[in-house]
């Protein structure tokens, strides 16, 4: 006998259809579940919800990027254009733009080093979670930043708006190393959304190129 | 026979469901919804047949999406996403289920003499109580086969692709339950055989 052979008999073949016949779902029962599965598999799990999240900061983080590096030019190849040959001579200066030769070197690096942060964070999350090293890079761009806005180097404006928001951004990196980074990731995401960093850079930027 | 369970979805769908598991691997939770739409249906359906209880079927269908999802990543598509989803059902329920009747074992005193040696009435609803309550106790591994074939119209190499099992497996398991149920069911014998 095949294992087709042994059907049951008619009679119990069709009882058996109704064996725990489904009661039919209403969109609203799809809905319930749902709800359920989308607060445990997306909120309360660290993946989902990072990757949402980081998914946000990858699309802005190089557009910040790439405006630090506009703005650092721009404020320094102006300064530097000013005055190429005597640039010790501007320490007294009142012009808030000229900068002494140990901020205005010190603020470049600065400023290329956080563009460089910025732009490597995106691959960094997209690994998986960014790395120690990362870490201390922002911890160090930290401390940095909090001097420069002690320096000199904040008496432009425009510069102390950039050095307060990149303190902001810098020191919510940095706490991504001490929780599971939801909480941070989301104060990230509004910072940048709630305290218009982006138009406010670019806003920077125009006023710099302007100036030159 | 109900049509066959597994890989059958809408053509706009199923060109679209790469796409949309790339995307909840991501972390993208709107499509996540799209592939639980497609896919929730038939995942209760399963798993109302193997539990017979509502709550329980809503959270198990729940708790395949929550593993699933967690799981995507791990997903090669070396088979079709609801046969994957429908063997992530099958582990669910039958892991809970073990838990499920241990509970039920302490709480309800199963009259299994009564099911072979009560005479029965010789109506259609006896005949259906006493079947249901046949494929209730049989084994597990023959229940979930004999469901999933002769209940929802699992083909077997479906239902071996469910089940992780070889397709002869399937069918010999198929073939044991049938036979469970025969001598379970021996005081009807004469109904169904008229």
């Amino acid at each position: 006998m095949t294992h087709d052979d042994d059907r049951l008999p008619d009679a119990l073949r069709n009882a058996a259809r109704d064996y725990n016949t489904p009661p039919p779902l209403a969109p609203a029962d799809l809905d319930d579940m749902w709800s359920v599965i989308e607060s445990r598999a997306f909120a309360d799990s660290q993946r989902t919800p990072d990757r949402a999240y980081w998914a946000t900061i990858r699309r802005v983080l190089p557009i910040a990027a790439v405006l630090l590096v506009g703005v650092a030019i721009g404020r320094f190849s102006a300064g530097s254009g000013a005055s190429p040959t005597v640039p010790t001579a501007r320490v007294a200066s009142s012009d808030s733009s000229m900068l002494q030769e140990p901020y205005q070197s010190t603020t470049s690096r600065y400023l290329g080093q956080t563009a460089a942060l910025l732009a490597a964070l995106p691959a960094e999350v997209r690994a998986g979670a960014a790395d120690d090293a990362l870490h201390g890079r922002a911890h160090d761009l930290l401390l940095t930043t909090r001097m420069l806005l002690d320096s000199p180097a904040a008496s432009d404006p425009r510069i102390s708006t950039l050095l307060d928001d990149l303190e902001l951004v810098l020191a919510q990196i940095v706490r991504l190393q001490t929780d599971d980074g939801r909480s941070e990731l989301e104060l990230i995401r509004q910072a940048l959304e709630q305290r218009d960093v982006l138009p406010r850079l670019r806003t920077a930027v125009a006023n710099i190129s302007a100036d030159d | 026979m109900t049509s066959p369970a597994v890989a059958i979805e809408a053509q706009p769908y199923v060109n679209r469901e790469p796409e949309l598991i790339a995307r909840v691997v991501a972390g993208d939770r709107l499509a996540a919804r799209e592939l639980y739409d497609a896919h929730a249906p038939r995942v209760f359906r399963l798993a109302y047949r193997l539990t017979g209880d509502d709550e329980l079927a809503r959270e198990f269908t729940q708790e395949t999406f929550i593993r699933a999802f967690a799981q995507l990543g791990r997903f090669r598509g070396d088979s079709a996403l609801s046969t994957w989803l429908h063997r992530v059902t099958a582990s669910v329920v039958s892991n809970a289920m073990r838990k499920v009747k241990r509970f039920r074992a302490r709480e309800t005193d199963l009259d299994e003499a009564g099911l072979v040696h009560a005479p029965g009435s010789g109506g259609d609803h006896d005949l259906r109580d006493k079947l249901h309550r046949a494929i209730d106790e049989l084994p597990e591994i023959y229940r979930t086969t004999l469901v999933m074939h002769d209940v929802e119209g699992y083909t077997h190499e479906e239902i071996a692709k469910v089940l992780g099992v070889a397709e002869g497996t399937c069918k010999s398991r198929l073939s044991v339950a049938r036979a469970q149920l025969r001598k379970k069911l021996a005081s009807f014998a004469k109904e169904w055989m008229e």
